[in-house]
């Protein structure tokens, strides 16, 4: 079978969101015509990568296009490169169905506010740069679409006029931004005085095993770079500034599509470029940056007292996990790394989109106010109780199904390495779980359960046009955590090969055997094999779910139910502390759920809280030191 | 003479960051984004400079087996990222205006909202 017409695909899915980005400008105030154009060229470019599942993941092709057909000439790439592995197409399919998703959300989400004609020219901009980032085959194209998302990015955070702290997140987003563009393009122009080539293929079958100086600063740099735009560690900050400014939809793509392009930059820098990630130094530099990341956000998300910011830092937290199992390098890590991007895309997701319904229907997000919504909006709080437990990892769902996958991968590294520090990475990752499951149960009781305040008596439940993207997401959420053996097998398998295999990405741009005459060896790291240390059985578990929500059901029937709003003195909270009659009633507020366990870490608390100081020269000063210490780390080191 | 380049072009950078780590007043923190960019520019068209090269441009009249270029690729990039960097810039002050009409201030210890 011959895939000659797929060839133009990948760069018809970027070119379909640029085109329509404009075509929407001229839409204007006509806001049917702006919603089908919208609607259209996101299910184009959803419908495009589709079709490429079954060459591209079922059959192992690898799909080149050479921009303006420039071919390479003699062994040099001269021109500009579209290329598609499984790997990028599994970020790619992503991306697709992230964006389309939020999209239709947005058509009703965004009447709320005044402007509605920028908003999706810059959402499907930041859409196509995402896309072009993904399914490039050339640095320095990958450096401008960075640009592009992070203009539309900013943009869109700023965007909503009367959210007073809108222009404040954009600007700290955009110069904390910077330093990671700045890395990027910086690690871009070394590699491109040692190599004289951008093609990622022609870079990848030169660079390894010819690291000098230069090679080692151009690989911290661009490290740095992506690791900055996936919100890691020291740039967390402006994460959660980020997501609690910017309309929910956009947050839904910030925090799945657009810390996924950094993941995808890492992989692609680490594992491809300079192949640096066979080295114990580079293993332990990202799995240490992975559970700093994973633990400090979600010991932050446990302090705030704002939905979005709280989820903004749990958000993180996730990345936390990915980018662990990214570090274990074995081919479990990997995919067990991918399978938690695309969960965390689809629960995340969700969740900011709930939280998108509760500021939609009651204006606030601000934890303290809101309270026993789930009687007004009964579904959106069954998707948040979806999303809830999926980010926790309780099965069924899909956070499990990867947690469980990444639990495995770093035992297996303990046993094999034999080291403690692994060991103590799992319980590391067990312990966020934990505290994950923990603050979405106060943010569940704070908003969802509980008093509902005499305010919030007339809400209503959203409209059904944003109801059915939740849904949609809710049942991927429940779809890709009850069939993990079908998507290691269609997905994550050929994704987790592609890491490993670099040798077919470069014969695959520059002609075949190409990789074996310029690299001196085209064998690389692990061979691509998944072996589980057990595999999990939805079935039994669903089963076990299901008897213990009936018996939750029933126990919490039996109870008596106060029915309708109650007006709340003052005190009524303290009142339960001192013998007040009205203990009975009293909302238990976000603050007080976990009052003692909060009393005993205040030191800790305290001071991350002081850390977050929210001056951009702090922030400043953060990233310039991550970038510091990773560069001397790897002259040290490699 | 290459080397003056190299130690300007990163001497230039760590200006900018800098003077983004130290100074409070968000319109020299955007200046010193735009110093961090200007040195990137110039260690990038160094980077494709060669001694004694010609404009890369063919004219095949006046082409002799002598004659050699300077790299034009980095020149390519340079001026996409000079595009970039004034984007950058407008859209920073666009954000400062937008800042100081909400805040009053111009000072970054002062625009905290956001925070803990």
């Amino acid at each position: 079978m011959t895939y000659e017409i797929f060839k133009h695909f990948p760069v018809l899915a970027i070119m379909c969101y640029f085109v329509g980005a404009f075509i929407v400008t001229l839409a204007g105030k006509r806001r049917m015509l702006r919603n089908v154009v919208a609607g259209a060229v996101m299910l184009i470019s959803l419908s495009l990568l589709l079709s490429l599942v079954v060459p591209v993941m079922v059959d192992g092709q690898i799909i080149t296009y050479w921009m303006g057909n420039w071919e390479p000439v003699e062994g040099y790439a001269i021109g500009i490169a579209i290329e598609v592995d499984a790997l990028s197409l599994f970020f790619g399919l992503l991306v697709a169905i992230a964006v389309a998703l939020a999209g239709f959300y947005s058509f009703r989400y965004i009447t709320q506010d005044d402007a509605n004609g920028p908003f999706f020219t810059l959402f499907l901009m930041l859409s196509g740069g995402v896309m072009g980032i993904v399914l490039s085959g050339d640095l320095f194209n990958i450096y401008v679409m960075l640009e592009v998302m992070t203009f539309a990015a900013v943009g869109l955070t700023a965007f909503r006029s009367w959210n007073p702290n809108a222009r404040e997140a954009a600007f700290k987003y955009l110069v904390v931004g910077s330093i990671g563009s700045t890395c990027v393009l910086l690690g871009t122009a070394l590699v491109y005085a040692q190599c004289h080539t951008l093609n990622l293929a022609q870079i990848s079958a030169m660079l390894p095993g010819n690291m000098n100086p230069t090679m080692v600063f151009a690989f911290a740099m661009l490290f740095t770079g992506f690791g900055c735009k996936s919100f890691m560690f020291p740039f967390q900050p402006i994460a959660a500034d980020a997501h609690g400014a910017a309309p929910s939809s956009v947050s839904v793509l910030i925090s799945g599509v657009f810390t996924k392009t950094g993941v995808y930059g890492i992989i692609r820098v680490s594992y491809f470029l300079f192949r640096t990630m066979g080295l114990t130094s580079m293993q332990t530099l990202l799995v240490f940056i992975g559970c700093v990341s994973m633990f400090v956000c979600v010991t932050m998300a446990l302090n705030q007292h704002d939905f979005k910011r709280l989820l903004a830092f749990h958000s993180i937290s996730q990345i936390g996990y990915i980018l662990t199992a990214l570090g274990l390098c074995s081919a479990l890590g990997i995919a067990g790394g991918l399978y938690h991007a695309i969960n965390h895309t689809l629960f995340k997701g969700l969740l900011f989109l709930t939280a998108g319904a509760v500021l939609y229907a009651t204006g606030t997000t601000y934890l303290e106010k809101l309270g026993g919504l789930a009687r007004k909006m009964p579904q959106t709080a069954a998707l948040f109780m979806v999303g809830a437990f999926s980010i926790s990892g309780i099965p069924p769902f899909n956070g499990f199904a990867s947690k469980w996958m990444i639990y495995q991968a770093t035992y297996e590294k303990a046993a094999e390495t034999g080291s403690i520090g692994y060991a103590l990475v799992t319980v590391v990752c067990v312990v966020t779980s934990v505290l994950t499951l923990a603050s979405f149960i106060k943010v569940g009781q704070s908003v969802f359960f509980g008093q509902l305040p005499l305010e919030y008596e007339n809400v209503k439940e959203t409209p059904l046009s944003m109801r059915i993207p939740m849904w949609i997401m809710a049942a991927l959420c429940f779809l890709t955590g009850l069939f993990p053996d079908l998507m290691v097998e269609y997905l994550l398998g050929p994704a987790t090969a592609a890491v490993l295999d670099t040798a077919r990405y470069i014969d695959a741009a520059m002609g075949a055997g190409y990789a074996e005459i310029v690299a001196n060896s085209t064998a690389y790291l692990a061979e691509p094999v998944l072996v589980f240390a057990g595999t999990w059985d939805p079935v039994s578990w669903l089963l076990l779910f299901v008897i213990v929500m009936c018996a939750v059901t029933l126990v919490s029937l039996a109870g008596r139910r106060s029915r309708g709003a109650l007006t709340l003195a003052d005190d009524a909270k303290h009142a339960t502390f001192f013998g007040g009659e009205e203990a009975e009633f009293s909302h238990v507020a976000s603050g007080d759920l976990f009052w003692g366990f909060k009393h005993n870490l205040r030191g800790y608390l305290n001071f991350m809280s002081r850390a977050h100081s929210g001056i951009t020269n702090d922030y400043v000063v953060w990233g310039v030191c991550a970038m510091a210490v990773i560069t001397v780390y790897c002259f040290i080191f490699m | 003479m290459m080397l003056a380049n190299y130690i300007g072009a990163i001497a230039l950078i760590v200006i900018g960051f800098y003077a983004m780590i130290v100074k409070h007043d968000i319109i020299k923190i955007v200046i010193g984004m735009g110093i961090t960019d200007y040195g990137l520019n110039l260690l990038i068209v160094s980077i494709g400079f060669n001694e004694g090269g010609t404009a890369p441009i063919f004219t095949f009249g006046e082409l002799t087996s002598g004659m050699y270029f300077v790299d034009p690729v980095p020149q390519a990039l340079t001026l996409t990222s000079i595009v970039i960097g004034a984007c950058v810039t407008a859209m920073a002050l666009a954000l400062c205006v937008r800042l100081y009409k909400e805040y009053g201030t111009l000072d970054s210890r002062r625009i905290r909202r956001l925070h803990g």
